[in-house]
């Protein structure tokens, strides 16, 4: 009998625990093995108690036992875990005799153990995991004899040895099962061993599944032509050429085919396997892995298709837009340009790809750029289409006039996908254009021209006859009135249109009333109202009309004298247009004139001749009401028309 | 105010009225110039106070650089008349205005009046009707 040398063990609890769990012994159920033992070594020991002892954390656990009846007790009262202190083992002769045991309940009360035996479990690594021990209710000063040592040293070896076994079995089924989980996670791995000589392939689950062969069959393995049926009858050909061609010395196989499964579904497979051969060259096993590829076979398709489709309409947009007479270009949905067609390239003569982004406003003109920088900007903010005249540099390195145009492609929820632009070379047409600007305002200034000369022709002929001087200014007035109608209606261009602001009715009028004005240049007509245009079918008779109102206010009514002003407003009725001219302030009037002058028949001619209106006039005492009762389309007839049609054909 | 007049005019028939006008009004017609070579050569050798200058000449359309170098380098006032006054519509430096034709004996006389008035400095409450001014 020893004591232990000190308190504190030569290893580490936790690790001892740690590895005592490894074992996977603690709480498992009684084993013949290692109850065989605790019963040999209580009879060799002639101990009515032998217990297969293990040291837990908090307990001591039996896994097999004799003569105890309980599975666990606490470690307070343990004899054990004093002997894993010690090297071997330990004997307590009479535990009532021993400080170590003497007030241990187990001692003093029942069932009043008095001798322990006990031998250490030792793992390969020297930990020790507890005891087989014998247990007496008399002490036993002669202690185990030889023999009886001896037994219990080579039974608990029995028992270490019977726990390494467990461990081994245990630590391998851990990496099966992982491996076999790993192969049923992936569910599309199967595997076969072939022995070539027998004739002999014997293949898992999934193997079988995939084959479409009985999994039992399968196992237990069955000649190569028991699998080859499952191949699709199109890839059976190929898939025995690359067998042979394997085992005719490649060694390597590989090779992806289609296979019915147990459920007739068709599988795409890809085979890999090894051929091994023997000393003289024949092949003896042939293993190997198949990976059913059919959902990665499908995706591909899917992509292919997509890819084909994509490849298909990008080549028909690329003829197509090689083939327009235009300039085509693309940007994605930012604006970035990643498109030029090769009627671009052709025009500019960049090289490809060089105008990609952002490049291509450097090849309009520099006075454009900025312009077009700002359209292009607002159209990509905003999603309106893009139009622009701008200059483009030709390969010759002269600037062209180019239109720019260009609309946002929308996906099924509104988002700009893309932007498909056009640039047109319409310096031909500009230059057109150009030119008949210039004929056009040459036209209208010798238009004008005419009526100077001949106004200054009628005031030189008046010339010589004075008793003619008021006729020639009556004519000379009318004359110029036709002249400023005639500014306010032809078709204008930039440097022709009239200098007074818009050509409306409004404008007209305060230009043709602008001789009459007050003492401080206030316009002693005030015109209000709606305004409206007039083009030149109406512009005469409008001229003639006010020109005449005029100059008899003038002559005769609110604008003969210093303090008369005349009010003009012109408002839509529906389907009228209404023009009230109304005197006030001028001088009495004492009722219609007695004759009317020719300026009230031009008047009136204008308006119920050409105009198809009313004029309605009221000499009233405070001044001349004038009403014309217009259509609404007579001061721009043509305009009306053409309204009509497009109505029509809309 | 009687006034030294050039009238810068290929329109003889227009250009014979408005040296009536001008004549009728007290003023004096220093010369009648269709091009604006001959302009130039009248301005040179007579002392002129005011020039009535057309744009279209015989010589094409050379009454704008003509009226700009009466105002500016010769101290002439200048008025343009024109069938089409869009033409000067940014304006010309050193010059009053235009009046567009056909014009009449009235709108001659105030715009005459108003850039002599102004020749000499003297304080002018408004433009005359007809005559846009420049600046």
């Amino acid at each position: 009998m020893t004591r232990p040398d000190n308190d504190s063990p030569r290893w580490e609890e936790s690790e001892r625990l740690a590895v005592l769990r490894d074992y996977g012994v603690l709480d498992t159920e009684r084993e013949a093995a290692f109850d065989d033992l605790v019963a040999l070594a209580a009879r060799i020991c002639e101990a009515p108690i032998a217990v297969v002892n293990l040291i837990d954390a908090d307990r001591q656990w039996f896994k097999a036992e004799t003569g105890l009846g309980v599975r666990e007790t606490p470690l307070a009262t343990s004899f054990c875990a004093h002997a894993l202190l010690l090297e071997e083992g330990m004997v307590v002769a009479d535990a009532a005799l021993d400080p170590r045991f003497a007030d241990n309940p187990l001692v003093t009360g029942e069932p009043r153990l008095r001798f322990y035996a006990g031998r250490l479990l030792k793992t390969t690594e020297g930990l020790p995991l507890g005891t087989l021990c014998v247990l007496d209710v008399r002490p036993r000063p002669e202690g185990l004899t030889e023999l009886q040592a001896m037994a219990l040293r080579t039974l608990g070896d029995q028992v270490m040895s019977q726990m390494e076994l467990r461990r081994a079995l245990r630590l391998r089924e851990q990496s099966e099962d992982t491996a076999r989980r790993a192969l049923e996670a992936s569910n599309y791995v199967g595997a076969w061993d072939w022995d070539v000589a027998a004739d002999r392939v014997v293949a898992d689950e999934r193997f079988a599944d995939l084959f479409g062969v009985n999994p039992v069959v399968a196992r237990n393995g069955a000649p190569i032509a028991a699998f080859l049926p499952s191949i699709l009858e199109d890839d059976l050909a190929r898939v025995q050429a690359d067998i042979e061609t394997a085992l005719g010395g490649e060694g390597e196989f590989k090779s992806e085919y289609r296979v019915r499964n147990s459920r007739g579904e068709e599988r795409w497979i890809v085979a890999r396997g090894q051929v091994y051969f023997d000393a003289a060259g024949a092949p003896t096993r042939f293993p190997g892995v198949v990976v059913d590829l059919t959902d990665r076979k499908k995706t591909d398709a899917a992509l292919a298709s997509v890819a084909t489709r994509l490849s298909e309409s990008e080549a028909q947009f690329r003829v197509l837009a090689d083939a327009m007479p235009q300039m085509v270009w693309s940007t994605r949905p930012d604006g970035f340009h990643d498109y030029y067609n090769a009627r671009w390239y052709e025009f500019t003569g960049v090289p490809a790809g060089s105008t990609d982004g952002e490049g291509w406003n450097d090849m309009f003109h520099p006075e454009d750029q900025p312009r077009a920088w700002a359209r292009w900007k607002r159209s990509l903010e905003t999603g309106e289409p893009y139009e622009i005249e701008y200059r483009l540099k030709h390969h010759s390195g002269v600037y062209r006039w180019t239109l720019g145009r260009a609309v946002a492609v929308l996906n099924d929820e509104g988002e700009i996908t893309r932007w498909f632009g056009t640039c047109t070379d319409i310096d031909e047409l500009k230059r057109l254009e150009q030119g008949r600007e210039l004929i056009s305002q040459e036209l209208s200034h010798r238009i004008k021209n005419i009526f100077a000369v001949i106004t200054a022709l009628i005031a030189l002929s008046a010339r010589q006859h004075p008793e003619a001087k008021g006729f020639s200014t009556a004519l000379r007035t009318r004359i110029a009135a036709l002249a400023r109608a005639h500014e306010f209606v032809r078709p204008h261009t930039e440097t022709s249109k009239p200098t007074v602001g818009p050509t409306t009715l409004h404008a007209f009028l305060a230009d043709l009333f602008g001789a009459y004005v007050d003492g401080v240049g206030a316009s002693r007509v005030e015109i209000d109202g709606e305004d409206a245009v007039f083009d030149d079918q109406a512009a005469t008779s409008v001229a003639l009309l006010f020109h005449e109102l005029a100059t008899n206010a003038a002559k005769y009514g609110a604008l003969s004298n210093a303090t008369g002003r005349v009010r003009l407003t012109t408002r839509r009725e529906e389907d009228r247009f209404i023009l009230i001219w109304t005197e006030v302030d001028g001088p009495p009037l004492a009722g219609p004139p007695e004759k009317t002058g020719f300026g009230s028949s031009l008047a009136l001619l204008s308006v119920e001749g050409q105009l198809a209106g009313r004029l309605t006039r009221e000499w009233r005492s405070e001044g001349l009401r004038v009403v014309a009762d217009l259509p609404a389309t007579a001061l721009s007839r043509r305009r009306a028309a053409e309204k009509a049609v497009d109505g029509r054909s809309s | 105010m009687s006034a030294r007049i050039l009238i810068i005019e290929d329109e003889a028939l227009v250009a014979m009225e408005l040296r009536f006008v001008l004549e009728d009004l007290g003023h004096e017609v220093m010369g009648v110039a269709a091009t604006a070579k001959a302009a130039r050569d009248m301005a040179r050798e007579i002392d002129v106070d005011l020039a009535l200058v057309d744009i279209h000449l015989s010589d094409g359309p050379t009454g704008i650089a003509l009226g700009r170098e009466l105002g500016q380098d010769m101290g002439v006032t200048v008025l343009f008349m024109t069938a089409n006054p869009g033409m000067v519509r940014e304006g010309v430096a050193g010059t009053v205005g235009v009046l567009s034709k056909p014009t009449d004996e009235r709108a001659v006389q105030s715009a005459v009046d108003y850039a002599l008035k102004r020749r000499q400095g003297e304080a002018v409450q408004y433009a005359p009707p007809g005559l846009q001014l420049f600046g």
